[in-house]
């Protein structure tokens, strides 16, 4: 399964049925799918979705068709002045983009973040943000 | 073969001595025995970094005109102690700030003096015929102190244990955020770089053995508290002057709902005196056991659920009951090495000199527990019967059976008395105002529960959290046997 970021913005729904038929767009692509996590935010509403990962292009055409942003970016930033490479955040990252580096200082891929922002209050350091 | 100090010293001062880190002296053994490594290497280097709670620092700001002889005293808003002379105060790491605690402690204050920042001193006195002046506010910097003296009654400890969590929701401990269902795991410790793990029996290791500390120079003032040789957890007291530590081994943290503490960097050297310190300083990382601990269990004695050693724990994976579990540390291995490293280059610019200790560490202290002279309640000594309903029951009868027993709760359990759910007069309530006709629509299935044997402070402790009111009793196979609430608490 592939993790996404999903945000729909708020003009799209203006009425409850607007989101159902947003989510009846995905799966009209017999695609099953999680929700991992609901939250809104200033400009609409963020969903991280687990989705099959060969559903991954059919999902995120069909969103974007729909005007609604998908993305598989990075949604933390990790502040290597605080960073003190203690490993904290590393056992709690799910795709391994928090990590040790060959020289065993922590590292972030990102690449493999989800955003899934469960790293961000295990550090001792404040290191880790969410990024803007 | 035997080496003395004065041999040692003397190839410092020489630049002849041989120094390697103990994640060296590994190989060099392996190669070339132990026998050759004893003679071979003078000086084995260790080092660790992680979060020490038992840390703080004295601090003497001189007398201010009029004089004052504080009664409590604040570093930046942290509340320092303060029972000893006028000027003096004691630092905790783990203080947090009066007005932003979880975020600001004694430690984030030591990292700023120590890196030259201006710290505010603010302070109140009850005034005395030689202490006249009442309140003082001021700011100072490291400078300005006559002594700054880092003095960690607790550091270094030999090995710790791994901390996982067997409940179904995440905990937040001093050994950081643990997943719920061992969703993760936490280790603490540089493993075949810790000090006390590469001196078991304290040969080398006592009173006034000079030391890294903090980026600077420290020593070795005793065993530390909850020294525990026997079970090879032993821990080292030191102190060493601040003014010339770095703020890169002294970092302050918090960790979110625990709180405060600081990151100290301690490294100790140990003279390759004789064979058996170049066998001991070659411990392997596998074969440094640790347990694995359940911090689900918020008990002195957390269960004990398996073991595993620093090359499994520093591999990332450790596994339980044959899960695979996601494992990584609370200290930095990457900066216990820069210390190990750095101690090392010390040594061999000749600028660092080892000497025997005054006094060794004991190897046989106690460990004991506390003595609790008023005796714990548990949550069987409390709880009341339940009132129960079966989850096909009528509302009706549900909302008779709180007004006839005047109660709050009813707990719904299936013809077992096996726990469904939890109904309470407010969810009755809504109920009707709602117009809904089905029990097991209005019911909370999620329930937090308790078990006989939980001390009331944590059940106290379950229901704070929540913001509710009472937890159904259940045994191990979650059958409703009782009832306790907020009532019997207070």
């Amino acid at each position: 399964m592939t993790i996404i970021n999903v945000m729909v913005p708020f003009r799209l729904i203006k009425r409850i049925d607007d989101y159902s038929r947003i989510i009846n767009e995905i799966l009209k692509h017999d695609i099953s799918f999680n929700v991992l996590k609901f939250s809104t935010s200033s400009s609409g509403i963020n969903l991280l979705l687990d989705v099959p990962e060969e559903k991954v292009n059919t999902i995120t055409i069909s969103l974007r068709q729909n005007e609604i942003q998908v993305n598989k970016k990075g949604r933390v930033v990790l502040d290597k002045d605080m960073c003190i490479d203690c490993g904290a955040c590393v056992s709690l990252c799910p795709t391994d983009a928090l990590y040790f580096k060959e020289d065993t200082s922590v590292g972030l891929e990102e690449e493999k973040c989800l955003g899934c922002l469960i790293c961000i209050d295990s550090c001792p350091r404040g290191a880790i943000e969410e990024s803007k | 073969m035997t080496k003395t100090y004065q041999e040692i010293n003397d190839k410092i001062k020489n630049g002849d001595a041989v120094v390697v880190t103990a994640e060296e002296m590994i190989k060099i053994v392996e190669e070339n025995g132990v026998k050759v490594a004893a003679e071979d290497i003078d000086i084995v280097t260790t080092g660790t970094f992680g979060p020490m709670c038992s840390s703080g620092a004295f601090l003497n700001f001189g007398h201010s005109d009029p004089p004052i002889k504080f009664d409590h005293l604040w570093l930046n808003e942290v509340h320092a102690y303060h029972g000893n002379a006028a000027v003096d105060c004691y630092l905790g790491v783990t203080r947090m700030a009066d007005k932003r605690p979880f975020e600001y402690g004694g430690g984030n204050v030591i990292e700023e003096l120590v890196s030259g920042k201006p710290i505010r001193l603010r302070g109140t006195s009850n005034t005395t015929d030689c202490y006249p002046l009442g309140e003082i506010d001021t700011y100072f910097t490291i400078e300005d102190l006559n002594q700054a003296v880092l003095c960690n009654p607790r550091n270094a400890y030999q090995r710790y244990h791994c901390a996982v969590n067997s409940t179904d929701r995440t905990l937040f401990t001093y050994m950081g955020k643990l997943l719920p269902n061992y969703g993760n795991a936490h280790y603490c410790g540089a493993g075949c770089l810790n000090p006390l793990t590469n001196d078991p029996d304290y040969e080398t290791i006592g009173i006034g053995t000079r030391i890294f500390l903090g980026g600077g120079t420290g020593y070795v003032i005793g065993q530390g508290t909850q020294h525990n040789p026997k079970e090879g957890f032993g821990t080292l007291f030191v102190k060493g002057d601040l003014k010339q530590m770095r703020s890169e081994y002294l970092r302050g943290v918090n960790y979110e709902q625990y709180g405060t503490s600081m990151f100290c960097g301690v490294g100790v050297p140990i003279p390759i005196l004789n064979e058996g310190l170049a066998k001991k300083t070659a411990i392997k990382d596998e074969d440094i056991i640790t347990e694995i601990v359940d911090y689900g269990v918020p008990r002195r004695d957390r269960p004990k659920i398996g073991t595993s050693n620093y090359k499994e724990l520093k591999s990332g994976v450790i596994k339980i009951n044959r899960k695979e579990i996601k494992c990584s540390s609370m200290s930095s291995l990457y900066y216990a090495r820069k210390i190990a490293n750095e101690l090392k280059e010390w040594i061999e610019d000749g600028d660092f000199l080892l000497n025997p200790p005054a006094e060794q560490l004991p190897t046989n202290t106690p460990f004991k527990p506390m003595r609790q002279t008023s005796e714990i309640k548990f949550v069987k000594d409390l709880k009341k019967e339940a009132i129960i309903c079966y989850e096909d029951c009528d509302i009706q009868i549900v909302a008779n059976k709180i007004i006839n027993q005047n109660i709050n709760h009813i707990v719904i359990t299936d013809r077992n008395r096996k726990l469904k759910g939890i109904v309470t007069s407010f969810d009755i309530t809504k109920a009707v105002a709602k117009n809904k006709k089905n029990l097991l629509d209005i019911i909370t299935k999620k329930v937090i529960t308790t078990t006989d044997n939980e001390p009331i402070e944590v059940a106290s402790r379950k229901m704070k959290k929540n913001a509710i009111s009472a937890l159904p009793v259940v045994d191990d196979k979650n059958i409703v046997i009782g009832i306790i609430s907020s009532e019997e608490l207070m």
